[in-house]
């Protein structure tokens, strides 16, 4: 057991990020001689005031180069940095899939010009910090949580780090080898099948993000390539900072500047980030897997976040799937079916380029065509009529009354500015978290309508299953007039053969 | 006091009492536990609370009835989840009736599986003609149901007031409820929760016990090691009641009845042994006095829950497990240790840290050294009534489990000779002590925390745990690998991948010995 041994089995999930706030006494004034009521609507609250942060109080703009968050909080010794770099995985050069990522891991494991590998882990062990870094798909960031009496120690590591990296021999040998072993498993789970394939028809098999490493180009991937992304990237140029903790704002300005200061080599600024995704034709798609519960996805085509359907979408979405118990999808297919254990939808706006719709559940295989035509008769019937005015007001208030806990740590804080500043919606949208609540009640029930209307369209749906393809087709014989190629227009079923783990190729059976 | 704290810290060492969570301890009038820990940086409370019991406390027959429980609990009260609570009973009534006929049918047709006259119990094709009317009979009073009910009214509520990340989970040893409010809704929790407790209403029973089972299939049945991790533990436990999976067995899940739960209810979640906690923004003397308001009206239980009494036995041979499975060749071992809060439970936290992380032993010895594995790791376990010790590794290709099992004896045989130097243990407990201020960064994880002490039998290990690590000396260490870890006292799965190795790896290069470490 990699993980853990014991076994803990949580109720729900789906269970969202926890979100979390900050003080505003509520002198409760409970009146304990008062009848406890027989329903909650008849307790009395008293009022709760929150003002988000505000983005300016944190915002500096280093002379060295990187724009810097910088959130003090002096309740414990801790400090905590990370540095967001403009770099990605869209980035990775066409043969060497992976150089990306193995640099992006490397950079704190595989050791500094003064310190090789062992010696930075023993140090930075013995001082119990926390170094990490790593490329995502459209982002690389190194962070750093250490007890602020080390600080400067820290800061004097994490700058070797970031401009000389020793990119050690034996650690690239080491984690190459990891990666092929991930590779291998590639095809193990059918949750980890059905996420690759989701990709495959929501953005197209020739968009950036569904270019996987494979063992040839992972094995072409030399330290010299490394070093090259890592120079060119790397640089303040395409630097946004976040740091919270134990010091004080104007002595971690001056840190920060020595920190990016006189960078030793000039990188590039990045391309823009490519943003034509294809959606694949409406039908069923199948990979069959040997497990006795199918996983389906049923996706439509998305919107991105700067939408101005976004907040109405974001409501629809939680009333249709998105709101854990509240929502209609989770009342269908668990509770009153018992047909799943995890059920919902989402419907991101995307930062870069349009994500999808997506409702998903599990269920045995002989029940995988019924839970199915349960799901898209919520989606069909959801623009037949308008929601009720209860679910409206749920909804709403779930997003209104949790809002405080986007904030609720001074970490989440920094964070979450820092985000906003590299993705751009700052300089676009400075006063976006302000007016959050008020852009979110302001969507009326005919604004849900809309969109539902606008984006759930039955005919473009997508459908992917894996799982035993022989016993779902059988069905049910409680519900023997469902049958899965009737579920879409179509009538279409496509056979998804999987992929080779190691190039990623198609195998036929 | 914080400040006093870093002015401390400027001395090089870390403080050995690093950070204390200010917790009050108090018990209401019907003996329900109330731990409380005001923290006035974010207008939340996250509540939540601890029942007692676990799939230890269950039985063969009943095996996954305290997480089934954990799931009705979800179910509302006389006053939420239907608009007609006196039909709503009358309708569970009659379902409850329907279910027992049922129950004949299934009797029948486990006589008949037993014969091999059927393959299996769940195909819908193979149930009675009679069990099929029935289940239509019973679906026509759900239809009923629905017309009074108010689906999921219970987390509507919550959400409907900002309440956010409502869960549960069961283990072993206890089952818990959460959820973080925000601060001025502190009064509807107590409703809410004591309600549930007061009168539950087990309503869509039998639905939810589908959806367990979809839960059993989604993480044991269809990921690649459930089956497998399932089963090495059942051969492990040998007379702790550990060796059936919380889940519970695929037999007895669809044959627990609402009777069996109601009972279970009675039982366990009597306010003498449950633990309510409280972290956040409130006040510690208000929050006393209104919580004795809301739960204090639960009656006491007429019996107390009943010790486990049964000790796991001295094993007295070495285990196997050979399986082959859709993974990477691996090896996981498990030795018996001591449960929770027992004295060598530090000296065996410090062993974890020792053998695992990037700077521990396995790592240099089995995945930079001999390079015979990719990944390792280690870990220590106490439970309420037992405890265990598991290490383990993936092999780098070309290499076998058994190379890697046998490194780890090698790794395990060096500490039995010899004592851990001073700084490698300083580094260790350093780690430790940071993570004392670490835990504190926030509501939620100071309550899971309360939560996992309280439940696996002394909450105040929150604060007490830390010393005691910080006092675990080399030679304690050396004591506990000689104690614990033999031959005779340990299980082995050794895991091979299915059909051999990845499907399109046949081409894969032999492994090639990476450069040696250019260090040290």
């Amino acid at each position: 057991m990699k993980n853990h041994f014991r076994c803990f089995i949580p109720l729900l999930a789906l269970a969202g990020a926890v979100l979390s706030s900050f003080s505003v006494t509520a002198a409760d004034s409970t009146s304990l001689t008062a009848e406890i009521p027989n329903r909650p609507e008849k307790l009395k609250f008293p009022p709760l005031q929150y003002d988000p942060p505000n983005p300016r109080d944190y915002r500096v703009q280093l002379k060295s180069g990187p724009i810097a968050y910088v959130v003090p909080d002096r309740e414990l010794p801790l400090v905590n940095i990370s540095v967001y770099v403009r770099t990605g995985e869209y980035l990775d050069v066409k043969g060497k899939e992976g150089v990306a990522d193995l640099t992006g891991t490397l950079l704190a494991r595989g050791g500094t010009k003064s310190l090789t590998a062992e010696q930075l882990e023993e140090k930075l062990a013995f001082l119990a910090a926390q170094l990490g870094s790593a490329v995502g798909e459209t982002q690389g960031s190194i962070s750093l949580n250490l007890l602020s009496k080390d600080l400067d120690e820290g800061l004097a590591i994490l700058r070797e780090v970031m401009t000389e990296p020793r990119f050690q021999e034996d650690k690239i040998a080491l984690f190459k080898d990891q990666e092929l072993q991930a590779m291998r498993q590639r095809n193990d789970d059918s949750s980890s099948i059905e996420s690759r394939e989701r990709a495959f028809l929501a953005f197209g098999e020739d968009f950036w993000a569904n270019q996987y490493d494979t063992e040839a180009s992972i094995k072409s991937v030399t330290r010299e390539d490394m070093q090259k992304f890592h120079q060119r990237w790397f640089h303040p140029d395409n630097f946004i900072v976040a740091v919270n903790g134990d010091f004080e704002r104007d002595e971690m300005i001056a840190k920060l500047e020595k920190l990016f200061g006189k960078w030793p080599f000039k990188g590039d600024k990045p391309p823009a980030i490519p943003t034509k995704t294809k959606f694949a034709e409406p039908g069923i798609y199948i990979v069959d897997k040997e497990v006795n519960q199918g996983r389906v996805g049923i996706m439509l085509p998305g919107i991105k976040r700067d939408n101005p359907d976004y907040f109405a979408v974001t409501i629809m979405n939680d009333i249709l799937g998105g709101g854990g118990f509240t929502s209609r999808i989770m009342n269908k297919v668990r509770s009153d079916e018992g047909l799943a254990y995890s059920a919902g939808s989402s419907f991101p706006g995307g930062v870069y380029y349009p994500l999808t719709f997506t409702a998903a559940f599990q269920s045995k295989s002989r029940t995988v065509p019924y839970a199915t035509s349960i799901v898209l008769e919520q989606i069909k019937d959801f623009f037949k009529e308008a929601v009720s005015d209860e679910e409206m007001h749920v909804s709403k208030r779930s997003f209104i009354d949790r809002f405080p806990r986007v904030f609720s740590t001074k970490s989440q804080v920094a964070a979450r500015f820092a985000d906003d500043e590299f993705t751009g919606r700052f300089a676009k949208d400075p006063d976006y978290w302000k007016e959050y609540r008020t852009r979110l009640d302001a969507v009326t029930k005919e604004d849900v309508l809309r969109v539902a209307k606008k984006y759930l369209t039955p005919d473009k749906v997508v459908i992917l299953i894996v799982g035993q393809k022989d016993e779902i087709l059988k069905g049910h014989p409680n519900h023997a007039a469902v049958t899965l190629d009737g579920l879409v227009p179509t009538h279409r079923i496509i056979d998804v053969p999987l992929r080779d783990p190691m190039t990623m190729k198609p195998m036929t059976k | 006091m914080r400040r006093l704290l870093s002015a401390l810290l400027i001395a090089g060492t870390l403080p050995l009492f690093a950070q204390r969570v200010p917790v009050q301890e108090k018990y209401l009038s019907n003996g329900m536990r109330l731990l409380l820990v005001q923290r006035k940086d974010e207008p939340t409370v996250s509540g939540g609370w601890v029942a007692h019991v676990g799939a230890s406390n269950e039985r063969p027959g009943i095996t996954g009835i305290a997480h089934l429980f954990e799931h009705m609990m979800f179910k509302g009260t006389p006053t939420i989840g239907t608009k007609d609570y006196d039909k709503d009973v009358k309708i569970i009534a009659e379902q409850e009736r329907v279910r027992g006929e049922m129950r004949q049918e299934e009797k029948k047709m486990r006589a008949a599986f037993r014969k091999g006259e059927i393959d299996d119990m769940l195909k819908p094709e193979n149930t009675t003609a009679r069990w099929r009317e029935l289940e239509k009979e019973f679906a026509e009073l759900v239809k009923q149901q629905r017309e009074v009910q108010v689906k999921n009214e219970f987390d509507k509520v919550y959400t409907g007031n900002g309440g956010s990340g409502m869960n549960a989970f069961t283990s072993e040893d206890m089952t818990a409820y959460f959820i973080t409010v925000p601060a001025n809704k502190l009064e509807l929790w107590m409703w809410m929760e004591s309600e549930r407790l007061l009168h539950p209403v087990f309503r869509e029973f039998y639905a939810e016990r589908d959806v367990v089972f979809e839960e059993r299939r989604m993480r044991t049945d269809s990921t690649p090691l459930g089956k497998f991790a399932e089963e090495f533990e059942a051969m492990f436990w040998t007379s702790t009641p550990y060796h059936w999976p919380v889940v519970g067995w695929p037999s007895d899940i669809p044959s627990i009845s609402k009777a069996q739960a109601d009972e279970f209810y009675s039982l366990y979640y009597a306010p003498q042994n449950l633990t309510a906690i409280l972290v956040g923004d409130f006040e510690p003397e208000e929050a006393t006095k209104v919580a004795e308001k809301y739960f204090g009206r639960i009656p006491r239980g007429k019996k107390d829950a009943p010790d486990v009494v049964t000790l796991e036995m001295k094993q007295e041979a070495e285990k196997r497990m050979y399986a082959e499975a859709e993974t990477n060749p691996q090896v996981d071992i498990v030795w018996h240790t001591v449960p929770f809060g027992h004295k060598d439970s530090y000296a065996l936290h410090v062993l974890g840290q020792i053998l695992s992380t990037r700077t521990g032993r396995l790592y240099k010895g089995l995945i930079m050294g001999k390079q015979l594995a990719t990944e390792t790791w280690a870990q220590t376990d106490h439970r309420k009534w037992a405890g265990l010790f598991n290490a383990g590794g993936e092999a780098k290709d070309g290499h076998t489990p058994e190379e890697v099992e046998q490194a780890i004896y090698t790794e395990l045989d060096k500490m039995k000779k010899d004592e851990v130097p001073a700084e490698e243990l300083q580094k260790v407990k350093n780690n430790f002590a940071a993570g004392e201020y670490r835990k504190l960064s926030s509501n939620f994880p100071i309550l899971h925390q309360l939560i996992q002490n309280d439940g696996d039998g002394d909450w105040s290990e929150i604060n007490d745990a830390a010393p005691k690590i910080q006092a675990v000396t080399a030679a304690d260490v050396k004591r506990i690998v000689n104690q614990y870890f033999t031959k005779e006292n340990r299980a082995v799965a050794v895991y091979t991948r299915k059909g051999g190795k990845a499907a399109a790896d046949k081409n894969a290069a032999p492994a090639k010995t990476a450069p040696k470490s250019s260090t040290k």
